[in-house]
C-alpha cells in the first residue's frame, strides 16, 4: 500500500505541473488584463505596473519564475486584491470550501449508499422504482436551480435557515451543503443499486445462504463491500464536481469560499488568483483520487495485487 | 432408512415444471452422484429443497427426520445450516473475495451455532484438507489462492460445522484433470472418516463413478435410470445411460483407427513465450519454454496439461494470434513470421476454434455473416453469390443446415454454436486448425459428437489437427501423437498410444493416472 501511495505522488507532481501551465497560458490567451478597469489608467501607470509585477517579460519566463516561487510555497500577490497575497486569500477561503465540500461528500454518502441499498433489496417493487426516479431528478438538477429553491422554500416562507452569509453556529451550513450533496447522492445511489444487483447475484452470496446466515448479515457482510466498488470509482470525479459546484452554491449562498475568488479572479484576470486556486484544486483531486484507489484496494482485496 | 430421503418430487420456476418424479435417497457415509447433462434439472433437484434456487419444490423431501417441506421457517433454516454443507462449482467465485481465509472459515464453523475455534483448530481444519502452511493462510484473501486450493477451503467450510450431509454441486468440473482425482480422494477420505452423506452432482460420469455408490442419471427434468453404480456401469437398461456411456472417453477403450498422416506440414521450433509480471511487479512469467513440436498433414497432435501450463500459449503463437519472444515457426520448411506480419495467405493456412463457442460468436451477427466474414478477409477474390455457396456448404460440412443461416448465437446450443464456429474456421480452407479446449465447455455427449465431426473433417478434407486439451481420454479419440506441457515445457512427446501405455515424465503419469 506504500508502494502505491509513493508510486501516486510520484505522478502527481508532473501532472499537476501540466496542469499548472496549461491554466497559465491558456489564460493568457483570453483577451482583457488585470488593469483594464472602467476608466483606463494611463498608458505609463499600466506600464509601471506591468514592469512591477513582471508582466512584461516573455511568457515562458514569467511560467518559469512563477513555478519556482510556487515550489518555495509562494503563490504570489494578487494583482485585485491589492494588499493581500494569494496565500492570505486562499486561508480565508479554503476553510469554508473544505467544510461544505466535506460535508457533502459525506451526506451524499450516507443518503446515496442507504437509498441505493433499500432500492436494491426491494429491486423490481414500487419502492425500488421510486427511489431510482428520485436518484435521477437529483442527479439531473443543477445546483443553480436546487440552491435559490431551497433558499427560498427554508429561508424566505418558512424562515427556518438563514439565506446567506456565515451566522452563528451551523444552520448557515445545512441548505449549501444539501444543495451541493444532492446530485452526488443520486448517482451513488444508482451506483449502489447497480453494483448490488450485480454482487447478489453472484455465487459467494450463495455460499452464505447456504450457510443460513440471515439476510442483513449477508448483505452487509459478504454483498456491500464489493458493491461499493463502483461508488469508490466515483468518488475522484465526485471530488471534483463537488469543488467545481461549490463555486455555484458560494455564490448563491453568499458564502466567502474559494470559489468566490475563482469567479472574480478570472473575472478580473487576476491571473496569480486564479492559478492559485486551480493548483489547489488540482491536488486536492489529486488527493481525493488517491483515496479513492486506497479505499478501493479495502473494498475488494484482488485489486491490491494490481 | 436414509439419511436423506426425496420422494416423487416435482420443481417448477414461475408455474413451468422443470423437474418431476424425482426420486433420490442418500445415506449416512455413502455417496449418491447424480449424472446429467447442462439442463438435465440435476442442480436444480439438489439445491431447490434448501431454498438455494427460485424454484418451488412440491412431493415429500426429509432430512433426518426432518419434513423439509412441512416444516417452519426455523426448522428449514436450521436444516440448511446445522445439518448439510455445501460446496460449489465456481471456486473462484463461491468465496467472498473481501473475506480472509479464516474469517469465512470461522463464519463456516459457527454456522451451527455459537463456536470458539481457536486459531489453531482452525489451521487445523485447513490442513486436513490437504493445504500445506495452513496457519499462514488464515490471513489471505482467496484471490492468492489456486483453484485446487481454493476448492480445499470450500471443502473445509462445508464441513466445519460437522454436517451429516454434504451437497456437492459439480465440485471438480471448473479444475483440471490431474486436480480432479485428488479433489475426489479428498471428498471420499472425509465421508469415510466422518460418516457424511454425500450427494454429489455431475455431468461427466467418469470423474464420479469411481467414488458414488449409487448413480442416478437425469434428462430432460427426468430419472431414467438409476441404481447402485456397478449395475448401471455395467447393465446399463436406459438409451440414454447407454449413449452417455459411450460418450464418455475413456483409456481402457480399443484404439482408435486413424487415418493415415503425409509430409510435415507446420513445425515450431524452440518457440518460446515470455510475459511481463502485470502490475509493476519486476520479473518475467516464462509461459512456454524452448517448445519443439511437428504436424503432418492430416495429422492430429494433442496438446495436453494442467491449467497454466502454457498449452493454449503456444497454440496461439503457431496459429498467429498470440505473442512470440522467440524461436522459429515454419510451414513446409518457409518461415511463418509473427502474429502481425502474415499475410492473408498464411493466415488462411491455420485457424482456430475456441473453448466458448457462444463467447466466440458476436451475439449481433447472423449465423452466415459470422461464417462468411473469414472468407471476405482472406479471400476478397470469391464474389458474393459463391461466397454464399461456400457459407452453405460449410454449414453442411459441420452438420447443420440451412435453416441456420439467420440464426443468432444467442438461438444456438453450445453445440450447435460450437459447429458454426468450426464451419467459420474451415470455409477459408486451411489446413490446419487449432482447436483450443474446443469440447471442454460442452456436455459428453455432445462433445463427443464435435469429436466426431473432427474425426470426418480429417477424413474428409485431409486436414490437421492442433487439439489443445486437459483430457487425455477424449485426445486419444482422434489424436495421432501427444505432446505434453508442465510449466511450459514439453516434458514427453510421441505417439499417442505408446505414451500412454508408458507414460515417462511424472505430469504425463499424473495426468494419465486422472483420466
Amino acid at each position: 500500500m506504500l508502494a502505491l501511495v509513493a508510486r501516486r505522488l510520484m505522478t502527481a507532481i508532473p501532472t499537476l505541473l501540466a496542469i499548472i501551465l496549461a491554466s497559465f497560458f491558456l489564460m493568457r490567451l483570453a483577451p482583457g488584463g488585470p488593469f483594464d478597469g472602467e476608466r483606463p489608467l494611463p498608458p505609463e501607470t499600466q506600464a509601471a505596473l506591468q514592469t512591477a509585477y513582471g508582466l512584461d517579460k516573455p511568457l515562458w519566463e514569467q511560467a518559469w519564475i512563477y513555478i519556482s516561487r510556487l515550489v518555495q510555497g509562494d503563490f504570489g500577490p494578487s494583482l485585485v486584491y491589492r494588499d493581500f497575497t494569494v496565500s492570505e486569500l486562499v486561508a480565508q477561503g479554503l476553510p469554508i470550501s473544505l467544510t461544505l465540500g466535506g460535508l457533502a461528500i459525506v451526506l451524499a454518502l450516507v443518503i446515496g449508499i442507504s437509498a441505493g441499498l433499500s432500492a436494491a433489496v426491494r429491486a423490481g417493487k414500487a419502492a425500488d422504482k421510486t427511489i431510482m426516479m428520485l436518484a435521477t431528478v437529483a442527479t439531473a438538477l443543477p445546483t443553480f436551480v436546487t440552491g435559490p429553491a431551497l433558499a427560498l422554500l427554508f429561508g424566505l416562507w418558512l424562515g427556518l435557515l438563514p439565506v446567506s452569509g456565515t451566522g452563528d453556529g451551523w444552520s448557515w451550513l445545512i441548505m449549501p451543503v444539501v444543495a451541493l450533496a444532492l446530485p452526488v447522492s443520486g448517482a451513488i445511489a444508482k451506483l449502489t443499486r447497480a453494483g448490488l444487483a450485480t454482487v447478489l447475484k453472484q455465487d459467494h452470496i450463495r455460499t452464505a445462504r447456504a450457510r443460513g446466515l440471515p439476510e442483513t448479515k449477508i448483505l452487509f457482510k459478504h454483498g456491500l463491500r464489493p458493491a461499493l466498488v463502483p461508488v469508490a470509482s466515483y468518488l475522484g470525479p465526485a471530488a471534483a464536481g463537488l469543488l467545481t459546484g461549490a463555486v455555484v452554491v458560494e455564490t448563491v449562498f453568499g458564502l466567502p469560499g474559494l470559489g468566490r475568488y475563482f469567479v472574480q479572479g478570472a473575472l478580473n484576470r487576476d491571473y496569480p488568483l486564479v492559478l492559485g486556486v486551480v493548483t489547489l484544486y488540482a491536488a486536492l483531486i489529486i488527493l481525493f483520487n488517491l483515496f479513492a484507489d486506497l479505499i478501493y484496494g479495502w473494498l475488494d482485496p484482488r485489486m491490491r495485487d494490481g | 432408512m436414509s439419511l436423506y430421503e426425496i420422494r416423487d418430487m416435482a420443481i417448477q420456476i414461475d408455474g413451468q415444471p422443470l423437474v418431476e418424479g424425482v426420486n433420490i435417497s442418500v445415506e449416512a457415509g455413502k455417496c449418491t452422484a447424480i449424472i446429467g447433462a447442462s439442463g438435465s434439472g440435476k442442480s436444480l433437484s439438489c439445491l431447490t429443497p434448501f431454498g438455494l434456487t427460485p424454484g418451488e419444490a412440491a412431493g415429500s423431501i426429509k432430512l433426518d427426520g426432518i419434513d423439509l417441506l412441512k416444516a417452519n421457517a426455523h426448522q428449514k433454516l436450521k436444516a440448511r445450516s446445522h445439518l448439510t454443507g455445501f460446496v460449489f462449482q465456481q471456486p473462484l467465485t463461491a468465496l467472498t473475495p473481501h473475506l480472509t481465509i479464516g474469517a469465512q472459515l470461522k463464519e463456516a464453523a459457527a454456522q451451527a451455532g455459537p463456536s470458539a475455534l481457536s486459531r489453531h483448530e482452525l489451521a487445523q481444519k485447513l490442513e486436513r484438507v490437504g493445504l500445506s502452511r495452513a496457519d499462514e493462510r488464515l490471513d489471505q484473501f482467496p484471490h492468492r489462492l489456486s483453484g485446487g486450493e481454493r476448492q480445499r477451503v470450500m471443502i473445509a467450510a462445508a464441513i466445519a460445522h460437522q454436517p451429516k450431509l454434504l451437497v456437492a454441486d459439480e465440485p471438480t468440473s471448473a479444475l483440471d484433470a490431474s486436480l480432479r482425482g485428488e479433489i475426489m480422494t479428498l471428498l471420499d477420505e472425509l465421508r469415510e472418516e466422518q460418516g457424511l452423506a454425500m450427494l454429489l452432482v455431475s455431468h461427466d460420469l467418469a470423474s464420479v463413478e469411481n467414488h458414488a455408490d449409487h448413480l442416478i442419471v437425469m434428462e430432460e427434468g427426468r430419472v431414467v435410470e438409476s441404481g447402485a453404480t456397478v449395475d448401471l456401469i455395467t447393465r446399463p437398461q436406459d438409451d440414454y445411460t447407454k449413449r452417455l456411456m459411450a460418450a464418455t472417453p475413456r483409456l481402457d477403450e480399443p484404439a482408435p483407427d486413424l487415418p493415415a498422416t503425409g509430409h510435415s506440414l507446420v513445425e515450431s521450433k524452440d518457440v518460446s513465450v515470455i510475459f511481463p509480471k502485470p502490475g509493476w511487479r519486476h520479473g518475467k512469467i516464462k509461459a512456454v519454454v524452448d517448445a519443439s513440436l511437428a504436424v503432418r498433414k492430416g495429422e492430429a497432435l494433442a496438446v495436453v496439461g494442467g491449467s497454466g501450463s502454457g498449452k493454449s500459449t503456444l497454440g496461439r503463437a503457431i496459429a498467429g494470434i498470440g505473442p512470440l519472444t522467440s524461436g522459429v515457426i515454419s510451414w513446409q520448411g518457409e518461415h511463418l513470421p509473427g502474429r502481425r506480419d502474415r499475410d492473408l495467405a498464411m493466415r488462411a493456412l491455420i485457424q482456430p476454434v475456441f473453448q466458448d463457442p457462444v463467447a466466440s460468436l458476436d451475439p449481433q451477427w447472423k449465423v452466415r455473416d459470422i461464417i462468411a466474414e473469414p472468407l471476405q478477409n482472406l479471400r476478397p477474390d470469391i464474389n458474393r453469390p459463391n461466397r454464399e455457396v461456400m457459407v452453405l456448404q460449410a454449414l453442411c460440412d459441420v452438420g447443420l443446415g440451412e435453416e441456420y443461416l439467420d440464426r443468432t448465437p444467442a438461438s444456438l446450443s453450445g453445440g450447435q454454436a460450437q459447429r458454426v464456429a468450426i464451419a467459420r474456421a474451415i470455409i477459408a480452407g486451411p489446413e490446419l486448425l487449432v482447436l483450443d479446449e474446443a469440447t471442454s465447455a460442452l456436455d459428453p455427449l455432445v462433445g463427443s459428437s464435435i469429436l466426431q465431426l473432427l474425426a470426418e473433417l480429417q477424413r474428409s478434407k485431409e486436414i490437421s489437427l492442433i487439439l489443445i486439451t486437459h483430457d487425455i481420454a477424449s485426445a486419444r479419440r482422434i489424436c495421432h501423437r501427444i505432446a505434453v506441457l508442465d510449466e511450459g515445457h514439453i516434458v514427453e512427446m510421441g505417439e499417442m498410444e505408446s505414451v500412454i501405455g508408458n507414460p515417462q515424465a511424472a505430469a504425463t503419469q499424473k495426468l494419465v493416472a486422472a483420466s
